[in-house]
């Protein structure tokens, strides 16, 4: 799971304070394992180094006041990361979900990532196929090991895009 | 090899090929995948030439097949391709090795001749000694193969399958597209293979979704 | 439960309703030929009672003296008027309480006759000297139904004065009219023999019932296999076995009670044309065409309750268990022992070639052993000569199509020969009647219509029948314009012959005498050995004639008598052109020679009465044929719609994968075509081979060809059925639609 990655897609759809973006990001993406807020603000500095947002101090006390902005540098690496489909390696989904949520939430093509992925896996599952058909045993199980984990995301894949529409209600606010 | 343009289908009020586009190279596999009920199978029957589209074309080797008249169509499917569905396609008179010398006793061949051509196949998928079975007496997947034979043994341009292993568990699945596969690039069959199943689409060279009546091509790669 | 049963029977879908259809259908046909058979049993037994009063004179019972009763003097004959039997009773009242036959008013007194309707018609149309100058006279009314046997007999009751009538030998005098029926009366000569009447009705509708019940059965198979998955799933999803049965029990009956109904409607629609039927000898009157009241009953409960218990065993054969219907197992082929019956019965048949039995009872016994055992046998041998032949079908073939309909006949030859099983029954027992009656009426040389025994009539005048103390006719009494009738070739007289050579049992040379000049005047009669003046002959000049000789080519025994023109005269014979007019006029003229004595007739119409009744039954089994090859048809019908939904998938797949609908329509005819043509011909070759065993056995008389007759009514019912059966093949087409292949 790319937290860094995640939190600037967060920031993409509008500047926000640290303290929204961990109240989002465990609503979408925390699933019971709340991000803390000392990792938030740590990812945030890391960002705001790379120059991937700008903080934009209000007046006030407390950390409330800094609100973070995405820069230029920031949202082209949210469109490639979501353009680009993941490395088909089994556990995927929580990676996957977060981009299929955030290109949702930011109005992207979000069937067509899902649609590259669904490619992705499938010319692997080939590759896995043509390994299997032509290696020795061991081979072949380690192949279909592969394979079924492929399957169970491109089932997943083929899944959320037949109710893509009803998550889009979902994550919208 | 085959391409359909902008194919358009309806049964009665309902839609079920949309403007469907596709192509198929000479001794490609192609596997056709995508939601039940997505028009999957009535594609197929559009390439295949056994249903004619409302609009768009269909053509096979550089010719339309949607404008030939049913007799055509026929001889057309009768020669150049062959078929394999999901289950239920043998005749249950028919001894094993009948049924796969069945297309070659449709073109004329003698007998005896047709027999021993089909016997061969039986070597070759893995059927040996089942030859005079009926098709009541075979498990799921030697029917299977024993109707990709038939699907073969005329030696067809152009391979179509209609969810050839939707009755199988995914081992005996995986044995007959292996079988399909390597029969098929052995001759240099062209496939076309619709089937929901990502293990089996893995078999294909390349794949396609159709969609609501529609084929997707993603944009990137 | 029977709420949903009826539910389900009625609005269960197409295929439950073409069952329904087609279930009802069969059943009103059997119940519509049940109902015609009753009430023909019925009919026959009021044609009887009709019968009766024509009896009178001959049951003792009606010849006693009773007090206050005046006997009639009463005489019955048989007439003829082209082709057709009148019956003449002359009658003369004693006094005024004179016993009378219902359907007149009184007895005609001398100079009256009273005319049944059909003799009433003929006689406004024809001319007098043909038919009416025969009964002295005037018409005095019409006799009424209820002595009519049928609304064609042609009946005459003449009144003639006592003193006439009491001379004559075989008047009698009568104190009642029987009215009982006259099978019950041991010395009754007119009438039908009820009991063979009732069994061959009987037989005759077996015959067609047969086949019906048949096509009952393969309809109730119709889409068996959708109704079994409907009745699993209802298992499944917790019915008891018991509900199952009640909901197929109340499908049946529902189709079953529709059927009942329905053959009602066709009986009654049917029975006009029916009574035209000349079954016995003589149409029926409609309205004795009746059903009784237990006749109804027993119909009208019998078959639905039949129907119901029917549904339960089927029912019984296949076990419907949640998950489905346990796979029925190939059945086992059948063997070789099938044919002992039918070799036994031919054996048995071959056997008594040249070793006739002595007594009737012994013949008969002989034959319908061997026929029954033929029968049943070729009913068993069904099956496996089935499988015989399609296994060579299969074996031989290069086409698919035969290869397939081959191999699916030879999987289960029981159910293809079941459904032509009806068949087999009708076409043999009607092959081998015909072949018997054929043949048999061939040497009884039924002459050829220009042949002198059909063209030539004789008045006879024997010396026991002549009026006591009257003189006997000359040959002065001739009548004068007999000669110059138009169409009268030649008239000849014969002479009496020696009463010990006329009745020489060993070798009787005939009771008359004819010189040879007289003889050569009318070739056709036959002629005399060379130098022989006078011949012995019979009294038509005709006589017992062995097989195969025609009455020209006898050649009559000399006679060494001399004294020919001295000697009485025995009869007249008048040679005409054939046709009827001249016919009914010589008749009319020579009964005026002997007015009491038996009418002049051909050796034809003597010939025709004998062999009547076997006529007849040919054409009632022509009818059986023509019945029951359409029937048949329907069955094959029905089971071609059943394999073609057992075939469905694969069917269409094939259709798809761009195989000729052509192929497919090849097989389905090849599986329906094949039982029914073999059967067809298996059945005619064992019925003619019967037929020639038994009558080479009985007569040694060689098998005549059958008549064309026979074969166009086998053709036509074949051609009838196989267009039944191609009725069905568009069917074919809507079935193995590309959607059928659709993986559902
Ligand atoms: N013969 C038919 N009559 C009516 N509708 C049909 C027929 N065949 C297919 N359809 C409809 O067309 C659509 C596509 O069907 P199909 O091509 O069989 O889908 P798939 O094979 O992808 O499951 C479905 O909605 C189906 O209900
Ligand atoms: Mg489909």
């Amino acid at each position: 799971m790319s937290v860094p990655l995640t939190l600037l897609g967060l920031l993409e759809r509008e500047p926000s304070h640290g303290y929204d973006l961990k109240r989002d990001y465990d609503a979408f993406f925390g699933r019971g394992k709340p991000l803390p807020f000392g990792q938030v603000y740590a990812t945030l500095a890391r960002l705001a180094r790379d120059g991937k947002v700008v903080i934009a101090v209000e007046p006030g006390d407390g950390p409330e006041r800094k609100r973070y902005v995405i820069t230029e540098t920031g949202a082209s690496e949210v469109n490639a990361w979501l353009v680009e489909p993941l490395e088909p390696e089994p556990h995927l989904q929580t990676v996957l979900f977060a981009k299929v949520v955030l290109a949702l939430m930011l109005n992207r093509p979000a069937e067509e990532y899902l649609d590259t992925q669904r490619r992705a896996h499938l010319a692997r599952m080939r590759e896995l196929t043509e390994v299997k058909r032509g290696g020795n045993l061991v081979d072949a199980l380690l192949a279909d090991h592969g394979l079924f984990h492929l399957e169970a995301d491109l089932r997943w894949i083929d899944t959320t895009v037949a109710r893509l529409d009803a998550l889009a209600k979902a994550v919208a606010r | 090899m085959i391409e359909a343009r902008d194919v358009k289908l309806s049964f009665g009020e309902t839609p079920a090929l949309r403007g469907a586009t596709l192509a198929v190279a000479e001794g490609e596999i192609l596997a056709v995948m995508g939601p039940s009920g997505s028009g999957k199978s009535t594609l197929l029957h559009c390439l295949a030439g056994i249903l004619v589209p409302d609009a768009g074309e269909v053509q096979f080797a550089g010719q339309r097949i949607d404008t030939l008249d049913e007799g055509a169509r026929s001889a057309l499917r009768r020669d150049r391709f062959g078929f394999v569905f999901q289950f239920g396609q043998l005749v249950p008179e028919l001894t094993a090795v009948e049924n796969v010398a069945l297309p070659l006793l449709l073109a004329g061949t003698k007998r005896r001749a047709a027999v021993a051509e089909a016997s061969a196949w039986f070597d070759r998928l893995d059927l040996d000694g089942l030859q005079q079975r009926r098709s009541g007496e075979l498990s799921g997947g030697q029917a299977q193969r024993v109707a990709l034979a038939r699907g073969l043994v005329s030696r067809p341009k152009v391979l179509f399958a209609d969810e050839p292993t939707g009755s199988l568990d995914s081992l005996t699945g995986e044995h007959v597209m292996d079988l399909l596969v390597s029969s098929a690039r052995e001759q240099g069959t062209t496939v076309v293979v619709v089937t929901h199943e990502a293990r089996v689409a893995a078999y294909a060279d390349r794949e396609v979704i159709v969609r609501d009546g529609k084929v997707t091509t993603a944009v990137l790669t | 439960m029977i709420g949903l049963g009826l539910r389900l029977a009625v609005a269960g879908g197409r295929e439950a309703a073409a069952r329904l259809v087609v279930v009802a259908a069969a059943v009103a046909l059997g119940t519509g030929l049940l109902l015609a058979t009753l009430a023909g049993i019925n009919a026959t037994k009021t044609q009887n009672l009709r019968y009766a009063w024509l009896n009178t004179g001959i049951a003792e019972y009606t010849t006693t003296p009773r007090a206050g009763v005046d006997p009639a003097w009463w005489l019955i004959r048989g007439d003829r008027f082209r082709g057709q039997e009148l019956g003449r009773i002359d009658v003369a009242a004693t006094g005024p309480a004179a016993p009378v036959p219902a359907g007149i008013p009184a007895l005609p007194g001398p100079g009256e006759f009273y005319a049944s309707p059909a003799l009433h018609d003929l006689l406004r149309t024809v001319p007098a000297d043909e038919l009416g100058d025969r009964f002295p006279g005037r018409e005095v009314g019409v006799i009424g139904d209820a002595a009519l046997p049928s609304p064609d007999s042609l009946l005459v009751v003449v009144g003639q004065s006592p003193e006439t009538l009491a001379t004559q030998p075989f008047a009698q005098q009568v104190t009642a009219v029987l009215t009982t029926d006259p099978a019950g009366c041991m010395r009754c000569i007119i009438g039908l023999d009820n009991t063979m009447f009732t069994v061959s009705l009987s037989v005759i509708a077996a015959a067609l019932i047969f086949p019906v019940l048949i096509f009952i059965g393969t309809a109730t198979r119709l889409s068996a296999a959708r109704r079994e998955q409907r009745f699993a799933a209802m298992r499944l999803v917790g019915a008891t076995p018991r509900q199952i049965t009640v909901l197929a029990t109340v499908e049946s009956t529902v189709a079953a009670v529709a059927g009942t109904l329905l053959g009602f409607g066709v009986f009654f629609a049917a029975r006009p044309g029916l009574a035209e039927i000349p079954f016995t000898g003589a149409t029926f009157f409609p309205s004795d065409l009746v059903l009784t009241a237990v006749n109804v009953a027993a119909v009208a409960v019998g078959i639905p309750l039949g129907a119901a218990v029917a549904a339960r065993l089927a029912l019984r054969r296949v076990r419907i268990s949640p998950l489905g219907v346990t796979r029925r197992a190939t059945p086992k082929p059948p063997r070789a022992w099938r044919l002992i019956p039918l070799v036994a019965g031919v054996a048995e048949l071959a056997y008594f070639v040249g070793r006739r039995p002595e007594t009737t009872d012994g013949q008969t016994a002989a034959y319908l052993i061997g026929a029954v055992l033929m029968l049943a046998g070729l009913v068993l041998a069904g099956p496996w000569l089935t499988m015989r032949v399609a296994r060579l079908v299969a074996d031989r073939a290069q086409r698919p199509a035969a290869l397939i309909a081959g191999r699916r006949l030879a999987d289960d030859p029981m159910a293809a020969f079941r459904a032509v099983s009806g068949l087999v029954v009708a076409l043999f027992v009607m092959t081998a009647a015909s072949g018997a009656i054929t043949s048999f009426v061939a040497e009884r040389a039924r002459p050829a219509g220009d042949s002198v025994a059909a063209t030539s009539l004789t008045q006879a005048f024997w010396p026991e029948r002549l009026a006591e103390g009257a003189e006997p006719p000359t040959v002065a009494d001739i009548p004068a314009g007999l000669s110059a009738v138009p169409g009268v070739q030649a008239v000849l007289t014969v002479r009496e012959n020696d009463r010990q050579v006329a009745q020489n049992m060993a070798d009787p040379s005939g009771p008359g005498l004819i010189s040879c000049a007289d003889l050569a005047r009318a070739p056709g009669f036959g002629s005399c050995p060379p130098g022989a003046q006078v011949v012995s002959v019979w009294q038509d000049l005709i006589g017992p004639r062995d097989p195969g000789v025609t009455p020209a080519e006898t050649i009559w025994p000399a006679s060494t008598v001399t004294d020919l023109d001295s000697r009485r005269l025995l009869s007249v014979v008048v040679q005409t052109d054939g046709s009827d007019a001249a016919k009914e006029r010589v008749r009319t003229l020579l009964a005026t020679m002997d007015p009491f004595g038996e009418p002049p007739a051909s050796d034809a119409e003597h010939q025709a009465s004998s062999t009547l009744t076997l006529v007849q039954f040919q054409r009632l089994a022509d009818v059986v044929i023509l019945a029951s090859l359409p029937i048949a048809g329907c069955s094959l019908a029905v089971s071609v719609i059943a394999g073609l939904t057992d075939r469905k998938r694969p069917f269409s797949v094939l259709r798809l994968t761009g195989v000729r609908i052509r192929m497919l329509r090849s097989v389905v005819g090849l599986e329906t075509a094949v039982p029914l043509l073999v059967v067809a011909a298996v059945a005619i070759g064992a019925g003619l081979l019967a037929a020639s065993l038994f009558l080479r056995a009985q007569l040694d008389y060689p098998l005549h060809g059958l008549g064309a007759g026979y074969y166009a009514m086998v053709g036509g019912g074949l051609v009838a059925s196989l267009g039944i059966i191609a009725a069905t093949l568009p069917l074919l087409r809507r079935i193995t639609g590309p959607e059928t292949a659709r993986n559902e």
